[in-house]
């Protein structure tokens, strides 16, 4: 190549014709900065490989007893625990699906016509949306005692933040001809919301309540832990006394459960839409 | 019976109609033509209050539209039935509801949240329907229906609500030239047979002159033609879609831009 | 008019059809109402043993969780009651916990995620051909998405005994779960183009992947990564409470105390956190959205 033709190159292109190892070296830069980064995590953490590969081994032995699975010869007491699971998922889901209807409203934009307080009551659910339930779990269990009270509670409030989103979305993402077709034929303003919105938005609700069901019945199963009650109650048990093949027991019930719920919530999800 | 006096409708800057007057009586079959954004649409949508004016008087039969509140609005709607583009029924509810809803103003607010009306309610809306040859389809979801059979049902629901006028914005705008063929004469025959005043926003300057006893053009939101299909000549249609590039509009013209 | 044959067809077909609604409707409505009651009753919420008047009980008890802050003395030492550093009486604990409970995120997904990586290239229809081998893979994502976070974390913690590590292996299993769907379904939507382009070159899987997928797919997978983190943040907190490490800890110690001020003030911490990781987390993924569209 001729050094005419090298000049023209970068002229055209000063990029591509910079030497390769300057964007590389910047490459690499950033490349060891983040791992220093991460492994300053990881040694603030005090993760270690040897307590890893200690632990996996202990994994490996507990997993060991894990087979064959036993039900502790209380069949009986395990499946009342998933039905009371399913109970607290269940009216957990109802409460918060009826206490969200009204923020949900009041939410829609095209309800609240008002730009700012609608965006700080948006925000104000944003907020709230990333509490896990098992944080609210805590609190009422401690204020209600032992049970599942707070465990039902604790699933309510731990929802009905997005519920109230999905719920305003559903509203405002709404077609309003048909709403206007009914005000042209002389309806009146609840009228028009009774036969124009909510065929619309209700089965859209409707189907969203019922996703928050499954999800439900998965956050219900853990809040046992923090004594609320249900299956997570057991399962705390029995990794506590390490009755690790009763424990795989109630994990498999619980997936089976786990899988019958949401291929009935999907089918009846399907038949909604 | 209808009279308009110097209505005006402004969004923000911009003049959507602009001091448009004129009167509607019995039997007529009037057409409003003019390009997209001529405010054709926000012109009928002041007549049943869709849209508040923002300046002038909306008459009928001497009582000023613009004054009605609440039932008597209400009332007032229900007498001037409207048809709209998009057919605007709503599609999850079935097509004999549909068609009550033109009643929904004459009867209890409990009537309508239960959607129990009377039995000669439900046989007048399967006569209307039948009367298009929708009868079969009453107890499907309208929204499973094609265009064409949508707007039927529309145009079913405007007659139960035995209007006194019909406005009809772009009915055929949205539908294929057989189906658009059903729906205008449906609309005739409401004119010929009752007598009623027809208002009708076309985009297509052949079914205007087809259909229309009189034909109203707007541009700009103004009103500048008034009078028989007929008079729709070459320099008349210059002035209403305006020449482009300077050459006069071709004969027959049909603008295919929808609203 | 009550003659006409249409509407006595009509009439005919609408009492057939409205009687199998109304059956439907009675039949939905009474096993809605069955599961309602039952799940009422089973899950004691309107039992006695809480005074059967929950609505007070819960004023009450958000009387007792919030402090008795006075405006005069809000600014002043940690001594004087009533301030907010009283009330914030353990701030540089709570923020180094809380610290701890990003870094265990940010740990978790990255492993979680590199693993999800390589799974997704197995269980990918258009990259790997061996249906066994999908099928395989895919069963096993299923089956970590259904565990819940937690009961994977107690039997964790009972092996690597209590700290971080349990917390951030347990956030790992269910990122590389989740993901590992997710980055699946973003691979079998590349653009088959280049690859056919490497196919035509003889190309092997590895180089297949190295060149043809993952400069497509990698802004994709970075956002997903990232949607990830954020939830991630929220469940490292809760995972506190069983014992594996983070500010979940310090919440556990609040109520073994019955100190329901100081959960409020570590709870208040903990929503702030997970706000501020959601907007910086918006922030890098709609800047990754728009160098993904510029390419």
């Amino acid at each position: 190549m001729t050094p005419d033709a090298y000049a023209r190159a970068r002229a055209a292109a000063p990029r591509a014709m910079q030497p390769a190892w300057k964007s590389q070296a910047v490459q690499l830069g950033f490349a060891l900065m983040a791992v220093a980064a991460l492994a300053g995590m990881a040694i603030d953490l005090d993760l270690r490989g040897a307590a890893f590969v200690a632990g996996l081994s202990k994994l490996a032995r507990l997993a060991s007893t894990m087979v064959p699975p036993s039900d502790g010869g209380d069949l009986a007491r395990i499946v009342r625990a998933l039905a009371e699971t399913f109970a607290m998922a269940f009216a957990g889901t109802v409460i918060a699906a009826v206490v969200a209807l009204i923020p949900g409203i009041v939410g829609a934009k095209t309800v609240v016509a008002q730009p700012a307080l609608h965006f700080g009551f948006r925000r104000m659910l944003d907020m709230f949306r990333g509490v896990p339930a098992l944080v609210w779990a805590l609190i009422f269990v401690a204020a209600f005692g032992l049970g599942p009270f707070g465990g039902v509670l604790a699933l309510a409030l731990a929802d009905i933040p997005s519920l109230a989103k999905l719920y305003a979305e559903a509203i405002e993402n709404c077609d309003d001809r048909p709403m206007e077709g009914l005000r042209a034929s002389g309806a009146r303003p609840l009228a028009v919301l009774r036969l124009g919105l909510l065929p619309q938005v209700a089965p859209i609700m409707a189907s969203q309540t019922l996703f928050f069901l499954e999800s439900n019945f998965r956050h219900a199963a853990v809040l046992g832990i923090v004594g609320a009650g249900g299956i997570g109650f057991e399962l705390e048990e029995r990794i506590r006394i390490y009755a690790f093949d009763e424990m795989a027991f109630i994990v498999i019930l619980y997936v089976i459960c786990v899988a019958v719920l949401d291929t009935v919530s999907q089918r009846v999800r399907a038949r909604l839409a | 019976m209808l009279e308009l006096q110097g209505v005006s409708k402004r969004f923000g800057d911009t003049l959507a109609v602009d001091n448009v007057s004129f009167a509607c009586g019995r039997g007529e079959f009037i057409g409003i033509i003019g390009r997209s954004g001529a405010g054709k649409s926000t012109l009928l949508r002041t007549i049943n209050r869709l849209s508040e004016p923002s300046a002038g008087r909306v008459l009928w039969e001497g009582r000023d539209v613009g004054l009605l509140k609440g039932a008597e609005l209400r009332r007032w709607r229900r007498r001037c039935a409207m048809i709209f583009q998009q057919f605007n029924l709503c599609p999850r509810l079935d097509v004999i509801t549909n068609v009550l809803v033109g009643v929904v103003a004459e009867r209890s607010l409990a009537a309508s949240l239960f959607k129990a009306f009377p039995a000669s309610d439900r046989a007048q809306a399967i006569l209307e329907l039948d009367a298009l040859d929708m009868a079969p389809a009453a107890l499907q979801r309208a929204g499973t229906l094609s265009g064409g059979q949508q707007q039927r049902v529309a145009i079913a629901r405007a007659m139960m609500q035995q209007p006194d006028l019909v406005l009809a914005d772009e009915p055929v705008a949205s539908l294929d030239p057989v189906n658009a063929e059903v729906v205008m004469e449906a609309l005739q025959r409401i004119c010929l047979e009752r007598r009623t005043p027809v208002i009708v926003n076309l985009h297509s300057l052949e079914i205007a002159r087809r259909y229309c006893t009189r034909v109203l053009a707007m541009a700009k939101g103004a009103v500048v033609y008034d009078g028989p299909p007929q008079g729709l000549t070459p320099p008349v249609l210059d002035r209403i879609y305006g020449a482009r590039n300077g050459r006069p509009v071709a004969e027959p013209l049909a603008v295919v831009e929808a609203a | 008019m009550d003659t006409a044959p249409a509407v006595e067809t009509f009439e005919r077909l609408r009492r057939i059809t409205l009687r199998r609604q109304r059956l439907e409707a009675a039949v939905g409505l009474l096993a809605f109402t069955v599961v309602l009651v039952v799940a009422f009753q089973r899950s004691q919420f309107f039992g006695a043993e809480i005074g059967g008047d929950p609505l007070g009980r819960i004023l009450t008890f958000l009387d007792r969780m919030v402090p008795d802050l006075r405006g005069e003395v809000l600014f002043e030492g940690r001594q004087q009651g009533g301030s907010l550093a009283w009330w914030y009486y353990d701030l540089p604990v709570w923020l180094r916990a809380g610290w701890q409970t990003v870094e265990m995120a940010v740990l978790a997904t990255l492993a979680g995620a590199i693993a999800a990586m390589l799974a997704s290239f197995l269980c990918a229809r258009n990259l790997m051909p061996y249906a066994p081998v999908r099928f395989a893979v895919r069963r096993m994502l299923e089956v970590i998405r259904t565990l819940p976070d937690l009961i994977v974390a107690l039997f964790l913690v009972a092996a690597f005994g209590v700290g971080p590590l349990a917390g951030v292996v347990t956030l790992a299993l269910s990122t590389f779960g989740s993901l590992g769907k997710l980055f699946a379904e973003i691979n079998e939507q590349v653009d088959p183009r280049p690859l056919e382009g490497l196919d035509a070159s003889g190309a092997g899987f590895m180089r297949r992947i190295r060149f043809g997928v993952v400069p497509q797919v990698l802004p994709n997978y970075a956002s997903y990564a990232l949607i990830r983190l954020e939830g991630n943040v929220a469940a490292a907190a809760a995972l506190g409470i069983v014992g594996a490490g983070g500010i979940g800890v310090e919440l556990q110690r609040a109520i073994t105390y019955t100190e329901f001020e100081t959960y409020l003030a570590i709870l208040l911490l903990i929503v702030g956190m997970i706000f501020a990781i959601d907007i910086a987390s918006e922030w890098i993924r709609h800047r990754l959205i728009g160098l993904g569209g510029a390419r």
